[in-house]
C-alpha cells in the first residue's frame, strides 16, 4: 500500500492548512491551545478502514490539494455510503464544512462522528473542538466554553 | 361588390376591342397587351410567393431548432459501486447490467458488453462523467461467492482493483407539462435496423431527394390505382413537416405549403439532422391522454426496453406503426399490425437491409409487446419526489430544456424488491378482506445513515403515475407517534428509564372539541402499573395517555416538530394517541431521527446536478443535526426492539433464520382504517402505509397488515442487525420481568433494557441471587 498512507496523511494536513486559509482568521478569536493542535495531527483513519474507502480518501485528499472541495465532499459522501459508521470520515466531513464555513453543520457532523466515535478520546476531543469553535462563532459563548471544557477533559483522560 | 363591379367593366371592354377592331391600328392601344398584363400579375404573384417562403422559412427554422434543442433534464439513479466484499449477489450485477443495457458478447471489447461464465464476469464499462470526475471505460473482471464480491480485478492488466464504479442508470426525463411525451434519442443511438428499415419503407430514396421524392408520388399514385400499396408518396421530411407543423386535413393548400416547407427544411438541415427530428417526432400511438411520440419513448412503451436494444422484429412492428399507430394497435388489431410487420420485414430483406433467413425467423416471433407499462419513468412515485425537490431550485423551463443531469439516489434493486412485495402482497389481502382492489399502499425505504431515499411505491400498482400516496396522502398516524411520547419522558433522565411504573387505568378527558374523550386499549382491557417500557412495547393507550398528561402537550408537540415534521401538532389529549395526520414521507423524516441516533437528516431524493455538458452546478450534500442526545434515543430504541421481540411486531421474526435486531413500531387507527409501520435496522428504514383512497375499514390491524409487507420488504433486503450509539454512557442489562430487577440467565423471563448509567435498578432479582449491585 505504498503511497495510500502518505496521501491520507497529507489529506489531513491540507484539511488543517485549508482550515489555516479563511478558517485561521476567525479561529484567531477563538484560541486553541498548541496540546489540542497536537491532538487533530493523530486523526487517521482506524486499521480497519476498508481498502475502497482509503481509495476514496485519497482521490477526496488530490480534490483538497488542488483546492476543489466539492468534489472532496463528494468522494467523503461516496465513503460514507460505504462505511457509514466510520467516526473518522464524519469528522473529515465535519472539518470540510468548517472550512467551507458551514459551522452549523460542521457541529452536526462533529457531534455525529462522536456518536460513533466509542472510546476515541482523542478522535472526542477534536470533534469537541470543532464545535466549541461553531458555537463561538454563532456568538454562543457559554455553549462554546463548555465544548471546550469537554476538549480538557476528554484529553486528560 | 367591387370585384363583381370590375369584371364587368372588363368584359365592357374587351367587348369594346373586339367590336373595334378596325380602329386597332388607327390609334395608340388603350389597353397594354394581354401578355404584358399577365407578366405583371405574374410578378406579383412571385412577389407574394417570396415573402410567403421567407416566412415559412422562418418558422421553420424557429421551430425547428425551438423543438432540436429543448433538452429535458434527465435523471439518474445512483451509479453502483463495486469492491471487494461489497453485499451484491450474481443475480443482482446482471439485473443491473441488462437494466444498463450491456450486451452479452463472447469477447467483450466494446464499452456496454459482457460476459458471464456463473458467478465470473467480464465486463468493458461505459465511461461516464461523474461530479467528482469522469470515470473511463474499463475492463473488470469481477467473481462473487455468497452474495458478495469476492474479487474485483483489470481485466487487462488482472491487479486487484480497490473500487469502480458502473454508469447509473437513466431512470426518465423531466418534460414539459403537455400532452406530449417523449424519450429524446441521438441518431447514434438508433439501431441501424431501425433507420434503415425506416428508409426502406417510408422512404427509399432518402438520401438522395431534396425534401420531395416525385418517383415515390408517380409510383403511390400508380399503387393507390391498383389497390394495396406499403409506400406513402410523401418522404420521410415531408412527414416531419407534416408532424411538426400542420393538420391532419387532406387539402391541396396544405400540401403545397407541406412540399415548400420539406424543400427549406432540407435546404437548412442536413440529412442526418432531418433524420434524427424525425426519429424523435414522430407519432406512435396514445396512452390515454398522453401522445406517444418518437422511437426513444416507443421502445420503453411498447417493448419495455431503451431503443437501443431493440430485436429486428420490434424495430418492424414500431416502423409499421408509423403508418397508422391506431390502425395498427398491437393490442386491439394485433393481427393486422402482425401482418404489416411480416409486410416491413419483407421489405427490408427485398431491398438487401437484412437477410431472407434474418426476416424469416424475425417472421416467426410474437409481436411481445407489453401491456400495463405506463409513463416514462417505471417510477413515478420516486421521479414526482426528484421533480418536487428540483423545483424549489429551478425554473420549469430550464428543468425541461437545458439538459440538466440530475443525479438521484434511488436504487433500482431496493426499488424492485419492494414493487415486488407490494404486487404481491396487496393483492393476497385484498383478496383476503373482500376489498375489491380498493386497498392502496405506500411504502418508502431510506438509507438510516444519511437520509437518502433509495426506494419509494405511491400506489398498489408501482407504475402507476396517479396520486402519490407517500409525499400527498395525509393519515392519522396512529400509535405511531408514541415513540415521540415517550421519549419526551426518556429524556428526563432523573424522573424516567424503561422500568418507571405507569398506570394504565380508565382515563376521561377533555378534547379539543369540549367534549369528554375516554380512550380505550386496544383490547378493552386495563393493565394496572406497568413499566414504560412493557405500555410502548403493547401500545397501551390508556398508560400513554396518562404519561402524556404527565409530561404536557406542548414539549411532545414540541418534540415531533423538533425530530423533522413539518407539521403544527395539534395539543389536544388525542394526539396523544395519533389524531395527528401526516404522510409516509414525514413519518419517515421523524423515524429517521430515531433510526440514526437521534440526529435530524434531511431526506433527499437527489445528489447532484450537472450542466449537459456535464459540469457540476448544485451538490444536495448531506446534512445532520443532532436534535436529541444520544442516550436518550438509545433507550427509546431500547423499547422500540422489544417491540420486535415481544410487541406488536414479534411476527417479523419469521422472516429471519437468525435473531435480527430491529426496532420498529405498528400503527392502526379507529376500526381499523389505516394500517402503518414504521421500522428500522442499522442500514435501511421503512415506513409502510395501508388503507383505502375513501377512508374505509380495511380489516387490517398495523401487526396484520403493514408488518407483513415491511417484514417480507426486510427480508428480501437482508437488512442488518441495529448498532448501538452512545458509546459507554448506556449499559443494557437483563432484567427479570417478575421482579423488575437486574436478572441473569438463571431467571425465567428476562428482557434486555438500556439505561444510562447509573439508573438501571439498584438490586439483583432473587433469581439470580438477590443483593445489592455495584
Amino acid at each position: 500500500m505504498f503511497g495510500i498512507k502518505q496521501h491520507l496523511i497529507l489529506f489531513i494536513i491540507l484539511l488543517l492548512a485549508a482550515c489555516t486559509g479563511p478558517g485561521e482568521r476567525q479561529r484567531s478569536a477563538f484560541q486553541v491551545s498548541e496540546a489540542d493542535k497536537q491532538a487533530e495531527d493523530k486523526i487517521l483513519p482506524g486499521v480497519q478502514t476498508s481498502k475502497p474507502v482509503l481509495a476514496l480518501l485519497q482521490q477526496a485528499n488530490d480534490a483538497a490539494r488542488d483546492g476543489k472541495l466539492h468534489t472532496a465532499e463528494s468522494q467523503l459522501e461516496r465513503a460514507l455510503r460505504i462505511e457509514p459508521r466510520n467516526a473518522v470520515l464524519w469528522h473529515y466531513m465535519a472539518k470540510l464544512r468548517l472550512h467551507q464555513d458551514r459551522l452549523g453543520e460542521a457541529a452536526g457532523m462533529a457531534a455525529k462522528s462522536n456518536a460513533l466515535a466509542g472510546r476515541n478520546k482523542k478522535l472526542q476531543a477534536d470533534n469537541w473542538r470543532i464545535i466549541a469553535h461553531a458555537r463561538h462563532q454563532k456568538g454562543d459563548k457559554k455553549g462554546a466554553l463548555e465544548a471546550q471544557q469537554k476538549v480538557e477533559a476528554l484529553l486528560k483522560e | 361588390m367591387a370585384g363583381r363591379n370590375t369584371r364587368k367593366r372588363k368584359t365592357e371592354v374587351r367587348r369594346t376591342k373586339f367590336s373595334n377592331s378596325d380602329k386597332r391600328e388607327s390609334g395608340p392601344a388603350v389597353e397594354k397587351p394581354w401578355w404584358k398584363r399577365r407578366r405583371y400579375i405574374l410578378g406579383i404573384l412571385a412577389g407574394l410567393f417570396l415573402i410567403y417562403t421567407i416566412y415559412l422559412d422562418f418558422v421553420i427554422r424557429n421551430s425547428f431548432e425551438g423543438k432540436r434543442w429543448a433538452l429535458p433534464a434527465q435523471v439518474y439513479a445512483r451509479p453502483l459501486e463495486l469492491y471487494p466484499g461489497q453485499k451484491l449477489s450474481a443475480r443482482q450485477f446482471a439485473q443491473e447490467l441488462e437494466l444498463l443495457g450491456y450486451r452479452y458478447a463472447y469477447q467483450p471489447a466494446e464499452p456496454g458488453s459482457f460476459s458471464r461464465q456463473e458467478a465470473h464476469f467480464y465486463l468493458v464499462t461505459r465511461p461516464f462523467q461523474f461530479w467528482d470526475g469522469r470515470e473511463a471505460s474499463r475492463h473488470l473482471e469481477i467473481a462473487f461467492e455468497n452474495n458478495l464480491i469476492e474479487s474485483l480485478k483489470d481485466g487487462k492488466t488482472g491487479k486487484s482493483i480497490a473500487l469502480a464504479r458502473m454508469e447509473p442508470p437513466r431512470i426518465g426525463g423531466i418534460y414539459p407539462a403537455h400532452h406530449e411525451d417523449r424519450i429524446l434519442i441521438k441518431l447514434d443511438q438508433a439501431p441501424e435496423l431501425l433507420t434503415r428499415a425506416l428508409i426502406s419503407v417510408e422512404d427509399r430514396n432518402f438520401n438522395t431527394h431534396f425534401g420531395l421524392d416525385m418517383r415515390a408520388i408517380v409510383r403511390a399514385l400508380v399503387a393507390n390505382v391498383k389497390g394495396g400499396s406499403l409506400q406513402g408518396g410523401s418522404t420521410l421530411t415531408q412527414q416531419l413537416v407534416k408532424n411538426f407543423f400542420l393538420s391532419n386535413e387532406r387539402t391541396l393548400w396544405r400540401k403545397a405549403n407541406e412540399a415548400l416547407m420539406a424543400l427549406l427544411l432540407e435546404w437548412h438541415y442536413s440529412k442526418a439532422e432531418i433524420l434524427e427530428a424525425y426519429l424523435n417526432e414522430v407519432y406512435l400511438g396514445q396512452d390515454k391522454g398522453r401522445s406517444i411520440h418518437g422511437f426513444g419513448l416507443a421502445s420503453h412503451f411498447y417493448f419495455d426496453k431503451p431503443v437501443e436494444r431493440l430485436e429486428l422484429a420490434e424495430v418492424a412492428a414500431l416502423v409499421a406503426m408509423i403508418r397508422g399507430p391506431g390502425y395498427y394497435h398491437p393490442v386491439r388489431h394485433t393481427e393486422r399490425l402482425l401482418q404489416r410487420r411480416n409486410l416491413v420485414l419483407d421489405l427490408m430483406a427485398q431491398q438487401g437491409v437484412i437477410t431472407l433467413v434474418q426476416a424469416q425467423s424475425a417472421k416467426q416471433t410474437a409481436l411481445g409487446v407489453i401491456e400495463g407499462r405506463k409513463g416514462t419513468s417505471s417510477y413515478p412515485a420516486f421521479m414526482e419526489l426528484v421533480r418536487r425537490q428540483l423545483k424549489q431550485d429551478y425554473r420549469e423551463k430550464d428543468l425541461t430544456s437545458e439538459g440538466l443531469r440530475i443525479f438521484t439516489s434511488l436504487d433500482p434493486r431496493i426499488q424492485s424488491e419492494v414493487e415486488a412485495s407490494v404486487s404481491e402482497l396487496v393483492t393476497r389481502m385484498d383478496r383476503q378482506r373482500n376489498l375489491h382492489e380498493t386497498l392502496q399502499t405506500a411504502v418508502l425505504i431510506t438509507s438510516t445513515n444519511n437520509g437518502e431515499v433509495l426506494a419509494m411505491v405511491g400506489d398498489r400498482n408501482a407504475r402507476y403515475p396517479g396520486f402519490n400516496r407517500v409525499l400527498d396522502a395525509k393519515r392519522p398516524i396512529g400509535s405511531l407517534v408514541k415513540p415521540a411520547v415517550y421519549l419526551t419522558a426518556l429524556q428526563q433522565h432523573e424522573r424516567y428509564n424503561l422500568m418507571t411504573k405507569l398506570k394504565d387505568e380508565s382515563i376521561s378527558l377533555k378534547g379539543g372539541d369540549g367534549k369528554i374523550w375516554s380512550p380505550k386499549n386496544y383490547d378493552g382491557s386495563t393493565h394496572g402499573d406497568v413499566p414504560l417500557y412493557e405500555a410502548l412495547v403493547h401500545s397501551y393507550n390508556l398508560a400513554t395517555v396518562r404519561l402524556g398528561m404527565e409530561l404536557g402537550f406542548e414539549p411532545i408537540a414540541a418534540n415531533i416538530e423538533k425530530l423533522g415534521v413539518d407539521e403544527r401538532i395539534p395539543p389536544y389529549p388525542s394526539m396523544l394517541l395519533g389524531a395527528v395526520e401526516l404522510s409516509p414521507m414525514q413519518v419517515a423524516q421523524m423515524y429517521q431521527a430515531y433510526a440514526s441516533g437521534g440526529f435530524k437528516t434531511p431526506l433527499r431524493a437527489i445528489r447532484e446536478v450537472l450542466t449537459v455538458e456535464g459540469k457540476p452546478l448544485q451538490r444536495y450534500s448531506i446534512q445532520v443535526e443532532q436534535v436529541v442526545d444520544s442516550v436518550s434515543i438509545q433507550l427509546l430504541n431500547s423499547a422500540l426492539q422489544e417491540v420486535m421481540r415481544s410487541g406488536t411486531g414479534r411476527s417479523v421474526s419469521r422472516h429471519f433464520s437468525d435473531k435480527r435486531v430491529l426496532a420498529g413500531k405498528t400503527g392502526t387507527t379507529d376500526e381499523l382504517r389505516d394500517s402503518w409501520f414504521a421500522g428500522f435496522g442499522s442500514d435501511y428504514l421503512g415506513i409502510v402505509w395501508l388503507g383505502t383512497d375513501e377512508n374505509k375499514p380495511t380489516g387490517l390491524t398495523g401487526s396484520s397488515g403493514a408488518l407483513v409487507i415491511w417484514g417480507d420488504i426486510m427480508q428480501r433486503l437482508d437488512v442488518q442487525s441495529l448498532l448501538p450509539y452512545a458509546g459507554d454512557q448506556v449499559e443494557n442489562l437483563p432484567i427479570d420481568i417478575k421482579s423488575g430487577l437486574v436478572g441473569n440467565e438463571d431467571c425465567k423471563e428476562v428482557v434486555f433494557l438500556a439505561f444510562l448509567k447509573g439508573t438501571a435498578p439498584k438490586r439483583y432479582a432473587e433469581c439470580a441471587g438477590g443483593g445489592e449491585r455495584h
